[in-house]
């Protein structure tokens, strides 16, 4: 009886899920009258012509010209065609190739609008129908390979996503607010969010959440007195891209958020397996319960601070290259642009590491009150 | 004294602390990996090198000093080092298709101010080095992966081992499923840790939503969280079907030669 049902729904949830998937990647393919930017798709590129030129610090490259033809997709002008001029070189650090069928945002201008001799300037490459492809594919891997599981861990992404934009929002719109204190809030929602949701509510959970929390806030007050201590010698924060808000604030603030994951993995890790060596055998001591649960920390803690590393250091690839074919120092270069994404991964591998002990005994706790009861 | 000095000392003493002789092999492999990440680099700034080769050789070393140097040279780190491998090949396929198509290389727009005063055409392959971008961020969390399928999935074969090969393969994948949440998180707030600036940007400057799906910047960011999910959970059925593989394999080698000095 109850697999029949469980059988029929799963059936249903993959057919709403292919209708969602064809649904979506058909209105992306064709979204663009809800753009207020004109779009345009090339239908015939032609090559101009080809330079090689050499920069001041004797890197070769290669320049291009090409002549593009392409058809307005939205807008007054839509179905009208348009002449476009684009320079590629074949490095492509800022600039692209475009091929037949890519869509771009173009401006149109207005002082040529004879009948069908359009020209105009591109300003973009239009990209949501390759991010939604790609999402698509992470959530079949997801679904495919996690099943349950999977499905859990993309419903915590994205409620995660929408809480931080929504706080965001509050940030933004009210001033006086402090984007530590937002970021604070967050932190505790997000752990509750995500704990609950890959684990279901039971003591296994609370142990996770309590660890979680402690882990994040202690490792953030080291990192704030090592900052205090040392006035932030070190730290290049002028190189941080993308701002608008004091920059200290922004750092901290993704400092704790991007600290958090990997620490709550830790709880969860420590968490599962003890209270996994508790039921398989209740009369466990705790003292083999504090070395096993030891053991099973000294196994991750290099593994999840190697993650925060790569994630960290491997987004400033593009910009240390930049750099260094541009006859910047190695010692400048480094410092640039890697102090603040060191001072990141050093900060959550501090947090990571404080958090063994910690859900150690916050795990103990809660399984010595279940003996109790 | 420098901030940076600071935390890795606090680290250091922590994973001494905490970990022993395993937390000081950690930490140095934390350095190890840092050098090999810095000469790739360094070698990636010669035009006649292929950033993707480079980032797969890159990749099995990292590999290397991740599962042999930290757990030493055992059939379990031998079946994490194959599997790792085989998903890295996968996935630089995959990634370089997808980095090509979605023109996500090199810098957005949000960045000219900054890059404004070097010079942009200087001859390395842009598309190849988004793709290494890509892998390499994801690398840590494959590994982690791989190594926690192959030490349960072993201890699972020690405790039982008559269980069947596809009894075996079920089992590890049933232990990636756990982990598959908990990484695919740590990344995520990883992520967005890092991009908080990015995020508080776009709300400032009132983005619409078309505008920030389709940036480069934010396409990337959220092209690069997607390929790392997919890697975390491709390596799921290969680590499982790797060990399972393995695991049976040397059972019936040992059988074959049991049998063999019996019938003498």
């Amino acid at each position: 009886m109850f697999t029949t049902i469980s059988h029929k729904k799963r059936i249903l949830f993959y057919i709403l899920l292919a209708l969602c998937f064809v649904a979506s990647v058909l209105f992306v393919s064709h979204n663009e009258s809800f753009y207020e930017r004109p779009i345009a798709e090339v239908i015939k590129t032609e090559l101009e012509d080809s330079t090689p030129i050499s920069d001041m610090y004797s890197n070769d490259d290669q320049l291009f010209t090409q002549q593009i033809t392409a058809l307005v997709k939205n807008g007054e002008a839509k179905g009208q065609l348009i002449h476009l001029t684009n320079e590629y070189s074949s490095s492509g650090a800022f600039d692209h190739e475009y091929k037949v069928g890519n869509k771009l945002f173009v401006s149109i201008k207005a002082d040529n609008a004879q009948k069908g001799q359009l020209s105009g300037l591109i300003l973009d490459a239009k990209r949501d129908q390759y991010v939604l492809i790609v999402a698509w594919i992470f959530i079949f891997a997801l679904l495919i390979v996690g099943k349950r599981q999977g499905l859990f861990s993309i419903i915590s992404l994205i409620v995660n996503a929408l809480l931080l934009s929504f706080a965001l929002d509050l940030y933004v719109k009210h001033a006086n607010v402090s984007l530590l204190f937002v970021s604070g809030v967050c932190v505790l929602l997000f752990t509750g969010v995500s704990l609950i949701l890959i684990n279901g509510l039971n003591e296994k959970t609370y142990a996770a959440m309590l660890a979680t929390l402690l882990g994040t806030f202690i490792s953030l007050l080291i990192s704030f007195f090592v900052l205090w201590i040392t006035s932030e010698n070190g730290l290049r924060y002028e190189e941080m891209q993308f701002l608008t808000r004091p920059y200290r604030m922004v750092f901290m603030a993704g400092l704790f958020i991007g600290a958090l994951g990997a620490v709550m993995d830790v709880s969860i890790t420590m968490a599962s397996s003890m209270f996994a060596l508790y039921e398989q055998d209740p009369s466990i001591s705790d003292k083999a319960l504090k070395v096993s649960g030891l053991d099973i920390g000294k196994d991750v803690m290099g593994t999840i601070t190697s993650i925060l590393f790569f994630v960290y250091i491997c987004g400033s690839i593009p910009m240390l290259i930049l750099y260094l074919k541009n006859s910047s120092t190695l010692g400048l270069t480094l410092s640039m642009n890697l102090s603040l994404e060191l001072a990141r991964a050093l900060a959550g591998g501090i947090g990571v590491v404080l958090t063994i002990p910690i859900s150690l005994y916050t795990s103990i706790f809660f399984i010595k009150r279940k003996r109790v009861n | 004294m420098n901030v940076l000095v600071w935390l890795a000392a606090i680290l250091f003493i922590l994973m001494i602390v905490i970990g022993g002789k395993k937390g000081v092999r950690s930490f140095l492999s934390l350095f190890l990996n840092f050098g090999v990440l810095f000469v790739t680099i360094f070698l990636m700034t010669n035009p006649k090198n292929s950033p993707i080769v480079l980032t797969f050789i890159a990749c099995t070393i990292i590999s290397w000093i991740s599962l042999f140097y930290i757990n030493e040279k055992n059939s379990k780190t031998i079946t994490a080092f194959i599997s790792t491998m085989i998903t890295i090949v996968i996935l630089l396929f995959f990634i370089v298709v997808v980095t090509g198509k979605s023109m996500i290389q090199g810098f957005g727009e949000e960045s000219t101010e900054e890059i404004s005063i070097f010079s942009l055409y200087i001859g390395v392959n842009f598309v190849q080095i988004g793709a290494s971008v890509i892998i390499m961020s994801t690398i840590g969390a494959i590994l982690d992966v791989a190594i926690s399928i192959a030490s349960s999935m072993h201890e699972i074969f020690h405790h039982n081992p008559l269980i069947s090969r596809k009894k075996l393969f079920t089992s590890g994948l049933s232990i990636g499923k756990d982990i598959l949440g908990t990484d695919t998180n740590t990344l995520f707030f990883a992520f967005f840790g890092g991009y908080l600036g990015l995020l508080i940007w776009f709300k400032d400057l009132n983005y619409s939503i078309g505008e920030i799906i389709n940036s480069k910047v934010f396409s990337t960011e959220l092209i690069t969280i997607f390929c790392a999910g997919i890697g975390i959970a491709a390596i799921i059925p290969i680590a499982s079907s790797v060990n399972a593989y393995y695991l049976v394999k040397t059972r019936e080698k040992v059988r074959a030669q049991e049998s063999a000095s019996h019938s003498k």
